[in-house]
C-alpha cells in the first residue's frame, strides 16, 4: 500500500515535469512579447531592449527554463513582470484558495442537489419525474456556463436583487457571507455536474435495484428507503468518485468563465490573463499548481477505492 | 468666471511683447478668484465621508505614473499622484492650469519657473520641494530603467533649484508641448512621485505609490481590487470628500452593467459601445462622456506590395463609407474624423471641417478614379489583421471588408489574439489593421510621434520629409493660430498620402450612479474623485 503511494508520488512528479516544460515551450513557441504589452504604444526601441535584458528574455530558452524550474523548487517563484506581484502570494496564497472555495462549494452543490435527483428519476422511473429530471440534465450540459452565468446575474443578481453578483468574501473568514457570495457562481459552475450526477446516479441505481439482493432486502421487510438509500446507494460512491476526479480538469476549465463573469480573483482569471499579457512566471506557476491539484486529487481517488470497495483490498 | 488658458497667455505674450509681470499678476488674480467664488460655497454645503466601488474595466498595468502604458492606469494614479499642472475643463475647453506648482512664470520662451505650493507632503511624509519636482523629472528624462515618457522632456536642459519650493527650468527650444507633459495625467512625464519611496521600493514603486494625491494607496490584489482612501492632510482645502475608493478589477463588462444595476458598485470606468444605451436607459446612472482627442483609422502597411502604391491607398482612403461604418462599428455614437486633430484641442480643431474640403471622406467616384491608376489592376487581395481588442473590437474590419471588395480589394480577415496582433503590428506584419490613437491634448503628440519618419508608432511605416519638418517647426512656435497653420498643412500631406484611412472621432464614457455628486468631467479619460461625494 505504502509502496503503490510512493510509486504513485513518483509518477506525479514525472507528470509534473512533462506538463511545465510543455506549457513554457507552448508559450514560447506562441508569437507575442511580454515587454511589447508591458510598454504599451508609447515606448522607444531602446526602452524595449533595456526591458528585455532586464526581464532574462534575451537568454537563450533551456537557460531560461532553467532558472525558472531552479527558483522554483527552491521556492522562488519570482515576480511577475507588468505588475511586479510576488507569483507565490499571488498564485498560491491568494488566487488558488478563490479557485478551491468554488470548486468545493460546486462539487458539493452538484452531490446534494445530483445525488437525490438522480435517486428520484431512478426510483419514479418512467414517469413524468423521471423525464422531468432527464429534460434537466440534458439541458444542465448542454448550456454553456457563461451564459448561465449571465442569466442567473440578470435573474437573481439584478431582477430580484437576493444574491450578489460578484466579489469574493473568504469563507473561512465570514462562513455565511462567503457561502451567500458564492452561490450563483457555484450554481453556475456546477450545473453540468448535477446534470452528470443524476444521470449517472440513475443509470447505477436502475442498474443495482434490479438485482436478486435488493429483492433478497425488499423480501426481508426492510422499509423502501433503506432499500434504496442504503443498499442501493452504497453502490453508487465508486463511480461517483471516479467522475469527481476525472471530471476535476473540466470543473477547472469551467471555473476560468464562471470566475470571470462574477469577478472572482481566481487562478482561472489569473492564468487566462497571464497567457494573454505573456507573463511566462505566472503561467507556469498556475498551469504546475493546477496540474499538482489535478493529480493529488487523481491519487486520492485511487487510495481510495479500496476503502469504498472491499473487494479491492490488498489481502 | 475667467478661466486660465496658459498656452494663450503664452502666445499673447509673446505676440504682444506685453510685460510679463503685469501678465503673472492678472493669473494669480484670476486663480485666487477662482479659489474663493467657486469651491468655498459647494465645500460648505457638500457632504464628507463615504466610500465609492468602481468598476475598473480595462488592464491596469502599474501605478508608476512614469512606467505605465495604460489610461486606465493614470485614472487611479491621478487619484494618488500630482503633477505640477493639471488638466482643467469648463464644458467648453481644456485648459492647463497649475496643481503642486502655485504659479507658473514664463522669464522668456524657454524658461520657466514654478513655485510650489508651502507645506505639501507626500503620503510617507515626506516634503514635496523643488528637490522632489527635480528627482522627478530627472528620473522621467534620464532615469534607469529608462522611462517610455522620457521624450517629453527631451528639450528639458537645465533644472535649476532657486530656493526649497521654486524651481527653474530651461528648455533647448520654445516647447508647445510643455502643458501637455508636464501636467500630472495623460502627460505622466510631469507628475511628482516621493523620492523616498522610489528608492525604498526600486522597480516595486508601481505596486506602492507614494503621491502627494488626495487618496492614499492601500492595497491592489491581482484580478480582485485596488484600494485607495482619505489622504487626510490634501492640499486643497476641504477634498478629497470620500473616506474610501475601491476599483473592482472586472474583466467581464455585462456583469459590471449588471452590478451597477444590482447597486454593488457606484460607477464604470469606461462603457463599451454595445452597452452605451442599456446604461443610457438606466435611470439610477449617469452617463458622462463627449468626443474627446483621439481618432480612428485603418492603417495601411506602406512599406511593401500592395500599399506602397500611393494611388491604391488613396481608393482606399475614399471608399470608406463613413456614415456606415459610424452605425455599424461605432453604435452612432462617434463622429466622422476628417483629419486626426480632434475637438478638444481647441484652436486647432476646426469646427467646420466637414465643409472645409480638407481632409478625406466617403466618394466613392474619386475612390474608383484613384483604384484605376493603381499599379496593380487585378484583384488585389490582403491580409488585414483584426483581434478582440480596442473599443469595439472586430467590427471595424467586417464592416470595412466589403467596402474594399467595392474596389477591387479581398481583404483577408485574419482574427488574432492581442498579443499576437501587437507584435505583428510594431513588426509591420499586416498589409491592413485598424487602430485608435486616444486620449491626446495635443496635436503634437496625436500627429508627430505617429507619423515621424522611422517613429516607433509610426506602424504603416510612412515617410514625408515634408511632414516631419512642418511638425518640427510646429514645435516652436507658441502662437495658437500660426502652430494650427502648420499642423493643418502637415496634416494634409498626412491624408493626401494616405497611410491611414480615417474614420471616427470616439466618445469615452464613465458610469456613475446617480448616488455620487461632485464628478467633474474632463474629456482626457480622467475618472478624478477629488471632489466627489456620495450620499
Amino acid at each position: 500500500m505504502l509502496l503503490m503511494a510512493l510509486k504513485k508520488v513518483l509518477q506525479t512528479v514525472f507528470v509534473l515535469f512533462i506538463v511545465s516544460v510543455a506549457s513554457f515551450s507552448l508559450l514560447k513557441l506562441a508569437p507575442g512579447d511580454p515587454v511589447e504589452i508591458m510598454l504599451g504604444s508609447e515606448y522607444s526601441a531602446e526602452a524595449h531592449a533595456a526591458l528585455v535584458r532586464q526581464l532574462g528574455l534575451d537568454q537563450p530558452l533551456v537557460t531560461q527554463y532553467l532558472d525558472w524550474l531552479g527558483n522554483f523548487v527552491t521556492g522562488d517563484w519570482g515576480t511577475s513582470y507588468i505588475a511586479r506581484a510576488d507569483i507565490f502570494t499571488y498564485a498560491f496564497v491568494e488566487a488558488l484558495p478563490v479557485t478551491l472555495t468554488l470548486a468545493a462549494f460546486s462539487l458539493g452543490l452538484a452531490v446534494v442537489l445530483g445525488v437525490p435527483l438522480g435517486v428520484l428519476s431512478a426510483v419514479k422511473k418512467d414517469t413524468a419525474w423521471d423525464a422531468g429530471a432527464a429534460v434537466f440534465a440534458l439541458t444542465g450540459t448542454a448550456f454553456p456556463s457563461f451564459f448561465l452565468g449571465i442569466l442567473l446575474i440578470w435573474v437573481f443578481g439584478v431582477k430580484f436583487g437576493l444574491f450578489p453578483v460578484m466579489g469574493f468574501v473568504p469563507p473561512w473568514e465570514d462562513f455565511w457571507g462567503g457561502l451567500y457570495h458564492m452561490i450563483l457562481p457555484a450554481l453556475t459552475l456546477s450545473t453540468y455536474f448535477i446534470a452528470m450526477i443524476v444521470r449517472l446516479t440513475r443509470a447505477t441505481l436502475v442498474e443495482v435495484l434490479a438485482q436478486p439482493y435488493i429483492a433478497a432486502a425488499r423480501a426481508r421487510g426492510e422499509p423502501g428507503w433503506r432499500v434504496v438509500w442504503v443498499h442501493g446507494l452504497r453502490n453508487i460512491a465508486m463511480p461517483l468518485v471516479t467522475i469527481i476526479g476525472l471530471q476535476l480538469g473540466t470543473l477547472l476549465q469551467g471555473a476560468v468563465l464562471t470566475e470571470t463573469v462574477f469577478s472572482l480573483p481566481g487562478a482561472g482569471q489569473m492564468i487566462t490573463s497571464a497567457v494573454l499579457g505573456r507573463e511566462y512566471g505566472v503561467v507556469q506557476a498556475g498551469v504546475v499548481m493546477t496540474a499538482t491539484l489535478f493529480v493529488l486529487v487523481n491519487l486520492a481517488v485511487d487510495l481510495a477505492y479500496p476503502f469504498l470497495d472491499p473487494r479491492l483490498r490488498p489481502r | 468666471m475667467d478661466k486660465i488658458d496658459h498656452k494663450k497667455v503664452l502666445a499673447t505674450r509673446i505676440a504682444a511683447g506685453l510685460g510679463r509681470r503685469a501678465v503673472l499678476k492678472g493669473m494669480g488674480a484670476g486663480l485666487l478668484t477662482t479659489a474663493a467664488s467657486g469651491l468655498a460655497p459647494r465645500l460648505a454645503s457638500a457632504q464628507s465621508g463615504g466610500h465609492i466601488t468602481i468598476a475598473a474595466l480595462n488592464h491596469i498595468d502599474t501605478l508608476d505614473p512614469h512606467f505605465t502604458g495604460f489610461l486606465a492606469a493614470i485614472q487611479v494614479i491621478n487619484n494618488i499622484h500630482n503633477g505640477l499642472l493639471k488638466i482643467v475643463y469648463d464644458g467648453k475647453a481644456v485648459t492647463f492650469e497649475p496643481d503642486l506648482a502655485e504659479s507658473w512664470e514664463l522669464l522668456d520662451d524657454v524658461t520657466h519657473v514654478f513655485k510650489l505650493r508651502e507645506g505639501v507632503t507626500f503620503h510617507d511624509g515626506t516634503p514635496c520641494d523643488a528637490e522632489a519636482v527635480k528627482f522627478s523629472l530627472l528620473r522621467v528624462k534620464e532615469g534607469e530603467p529608462a522611462s517610455p515618457h522620457a521624450w517629453k522632456l527631451s528639450l528639458l536642459e537645465t533644472i535649476e533649484i532657486q530656493d526649497p519650493l521654486t524651481i527653474k527650468l530651461t528648455f533647448s527650444k520654445p516647447y508647445a508641448f510643455l502643458p501637455v507633459a508636464l501636467n500630472g495625467s495623460t502627460g505622466r512625464a510631469g507628475t511628482i512621485v516621493s523620492p523616498a519611496a522610489v528608492q525604498k521600493y526600486g522597480a516595486d514603486y508601481g505596486r506602492n505609490p507614494v503621491g502627494t494625491g488626495p487618496f492614499r494607496f492601500v492595497s491592489w490584489r491581482e484580478n480582485d481590487a485596488i484600494e485607495l482612501e482619505k489622504n487626510p492632510d490634501y492640499f486643497e482645502e476641504g477634498l478629497p470628500r470620500l473616506d474610501r475608493a475601491t476599483w473592482k478589477l472586472m474583466k467581464e463588462p455585462s456583469s459590471a452593467v449588471a452590478a451597477l444595476m444590482a447597486g454593488q458598485v457606484d460607477g464604470m470606468t469606461d462603457c463599451p459601445m454595445q452597452l452605451v444605451s442599456q446604461v443610457d436607459a438606466f435611470p439610477g446612472a449617469t452617463l458622462y462622456g463627449e468626443i474627446e482627442g483621439n481618432y480612428t483609422f485603418v492603417g495601411m502597411n506602406t512599406r511593401k506590395a500592395p500599399f506602397d502604391d500611393i494611388n491604391l491607398r488613396r481608393a482606399v482612403a475614399w471608399a470608406l463609407d463613413r456614415e456606415t461604418l459610424l452605425k455599424q462599428a461605432y453604435f452612432g455614437r462617434a463622429i466622422q474624423a476628417f483629419t486626426p486633430i480632434s475637438p478638444p484641442m481647441t484652436g486647432f480643431y476646426d469646427p467646420e471641417i466637414a465643409s472645409s474640403g480638407r481632409g478625406q471622406w466617403f466618394d466613392l467616384d474619386k475612390a474608383k478614379e484613384f483604384r484605376a491608376k493603381a499599379a496593380n489592376q487585378g484583384e488585389i487581395e490582403a491580409v488585414y489583421m483584426m483581434s478582440e481588442r480596442g473599443p469595439v473590437g472586430t467590427r471595424v474590419a467586417q464592416t470595412v471588408a466589403p467596402m474594399l471588395a467595392q474596389i477591387g480589394i479581398k481583404a483577408k480577415l485574419e482574427l488574432i489574439e492581442p498579443a499576437t496582433w501587437v507584435q505583428r503590428r510594431n513588426a509591420g506584419d499586416f498589409d491592413l489593421f485598424d487602430f485608435e490613437w486616444v486620449a491626446d491634448l495635443d496635436p503634437d503628440e496625436t500627429l508627430f510621434p505617429e507619423f515621424k519618419s522611422g517613429g516607433a508608432w509610426n506602424f504603416p511605416g510612412w515617410s514625408s520629409p515634408e511632414f516631419d519638418e512642418l511638425c518640427t517647426q510646429a514645435q516652436v512656435v507658441l502662437d495658437v493660430p500660426k502652430r494650427a497653420e502648420l499642423y493643418h498643412k502637415a496634416e494634409d500631406i498626412l491624408m493626401d498620402e494616405a497611410p491611414i484611412a480615417m474614420m471616427a472621432h470616439m466618445p469615452v464614457y464613465k458610469v456613475l450612479s446617480t448616488k455620487v455628486q461632485g464628478f467633474q468631467y474632463i474629456p482626457a479619460d480622467l475618472l478624478n474623485l477629488h471632489t466627489v461625494s456620495i450620499g
